[in-house]
């Protein structure tokens, strides 16, 4: 039935009067199954680790340490401070390794290379290691991502 | 009642009489492309023997950060010809992307796209890339160095996408590292998700070649030719049968012969090892990330890599329209296209395996 002037039929009208209830309704859904399948998990803001366990690294020396699900680097520099990476390469994720030999950091996946300070010089790498700073406060050996220090 | 009796029972309830009618009076036109008939069928059988391997290897594989590695040892070494079963599963998934690939290719040289066969060809292109999704989800689960470093590496590359890119990585893998949750969730996606999805586009695809029929050569198109045909019952697909049976021959040689091994189980912490590959299907995009600079212009190289690639896979999807052309009409174009896809295919594997 149409009535006149009317731009659609009542059956159109009920169609999207019930159509657009049960999309809407179901949408209401979406969200929670959404929010389930993306899990909450983060990266760390800081880990805590032993100064005890670090404290005789040689300059020059590397040691790695777990950055919550992925593996940091600590790297000990000629005048006794440390440096902290994220091992991961910036090309596609894989875990990078120390060569101490050629002094550089290597990617097996793609043939990427980073220099002692974490600066990339070869292969596809777009941007240098992620670089974490490091504290000692009493027994503990802290690194934080740079931007929670303050 | 007699056995006849029952059967005619179920055509009457099941209202089956239209379907065997139609299986009875179906022809399959016989001419000098018949043989990429064959290609579909074969698919079949291979998507057949993943299913029945598959589900042997599910009853023990355990997909956990701790069970899974050596969960898959002990499918090998302890459980009766475990091994092959393994074997079998990993040679078929090869053999099924390959023949998928070449009826791919055999109807995109016959043009056999065009309409009224657009979306046959469209499902027919998800179903490839969703068979590529079982080699990807199906290369973690043994959870070796080398299966974990590709995962890595292929979880990582939606990244490059703008706004959506970091979200889809986030769901693959389940958090922003690739963990024992990715590994859960890959068997999830291996075994329930993409299943369905195979299932769902393969009903839809198969109606579809039925409700169009076989596509015939160009030329027979034109000159609206009646060609010579077979029976689909029984004669082609006794045929049909045939080609399976030594398939299926050269298959379960090959599995037994070059059984794929085991590494030992990945650590999450330990660096990339070298020499890392994905399956050979993958090898080409993984040859062309590696190729592309660090930065180009204001864009990362692994962007605009990325976006060459999604660029050329829409492409595919939409060919029936891009191309456009009525069918019986010859597209040089579109034939010169896919001899380069296939020579930049071939010499970009080769060039990554170097």
């Amino acid at each position: 039935m149409k009535l006149k002037h009317s731009l659609i039929t009542r059956r159109n009208f009920l169609n999207g009067l019930f159509g657009g209830w049960a999309a809407a309704f179901a949408a209401t859904f979406i969200s929670p199954i959404v929010k389930f399948a993306w899990p909450p998990y983060k990266e760390p803001d800081e880990v805590k680790l032993l100064w005890s366990d670090y404290k005789d690294l040689k300059p020059g020396e590397v040691k790695g340490f777990p950055w919550g699900a992925k593996p940091g680097i600590l790297k000990r520099s000629a005048d006794g401070s440390f440096i902290a990476f994220v091992g991961v390469c910036t090309h596609l994720d894989c875990n990078v390794v120390w060569r101490p030999e050629q002094n550089k950091f290597f990617c097996a996946c793609h043939d990427g290379w980073y220099d002692e300070e974490g600066k990339n010089i070869q292969g596809p790498p777009p941007k240098p290691l992620r670089r974490l700073d490091t504290a000692v406060e009493g027994e503990d050996f802290f690194v934080r991502k740079p931007e929670a220090k303050a | 009642m007699s056995a006849r009796g029952i059967v005619n029972w179920f055509v009457d309830r099941l209202a089956l009489k239209p379907i065997l009618d139609y299986m009875h009076k179906k022809e399959v036109p016989q001419h000098h492309h018949t043989i990429w008939y064959y290609t579909g069928s074969s698919i079949l059988l291979f998507l057949f023997i993943q299913i029945i391997t598959g589900i042997l290897l599910a009853l023990y594989y355990q997909p956990t950060l701790e069970g899974a590695n050596a969960s898959v040892g002990r499918i090998m070494t302890e459980l009766p010809l475990g091994w092959l079963v393994r074997s079998i599963h990993s040679w078929s998934a090869t053999f099924m992307i390959a023949t998928a690939v070449i009826h791919m290719l055999a109807i995109w040289f016959t043009k056999s796209y065009r309409k009224p066969r657009e979306v046959t060809w469209m499902t027919g292109f998800v179903l490839l890339v969703v068979s590529m999704m079982f080699g990807f989800t199906g290369y973690l689960l043994p959870w070796d160095d080398l299966s974990l470093a590709a995962t890595k590496v292929g979880t990582n590359i939606p990244k490059a996408i703008p706004v959506v890119g970091t979200w889809v990585t986030q769901l693959l893998r389940g958090g922003d590292d690739v963990t024992g949750d990715t590994l859960t969730r890959f068997f999830i996606f291996h075994v329930c998700v993409l299943p369905l999805l195979v299932f769902a586009v393969m009903i839809v695809h198969i109606l579809l070649v039925q409700k169009e029929g076989m596509s015939i050569p160009l030329k027979d198109e034109v000159e609206k030719k009646k060609l010579p045909w077979l029976p689909f019952w029984p004669n082609f697909i006794l045929r049909e049968t045939m080609i399976w049976l030594v398939l299926l021959g050269i298959l379960l040689t090959i599995s037994v012969l070059f059984a794929p091994s085991l590494d030992l189980s990945a650590d999450l912490m330990a660096p990339a090892p070298e020499g890392v590959k994905p399956e050979w299907y993958f090898l080409f995009l993984f040859q062309t990330l590696k190729i592309f600079p660090a930065n180009m212009g204001p864009v990362t190289g692994e962007f605009v890599a990325v976006a060459l690639i999604l660029v050329v896979v829409v492409a595919i999807f939409f060919m029936p329209f891009l191309e456009g052309n009525p069918r019986g009409k010859r597209s040089k174009l579109v034939t010169y296209g896919g001899i380069l896809g296939v020579i930049y295919a071939i010499v970009m594997s080769i060039w990554s395996l170097l």
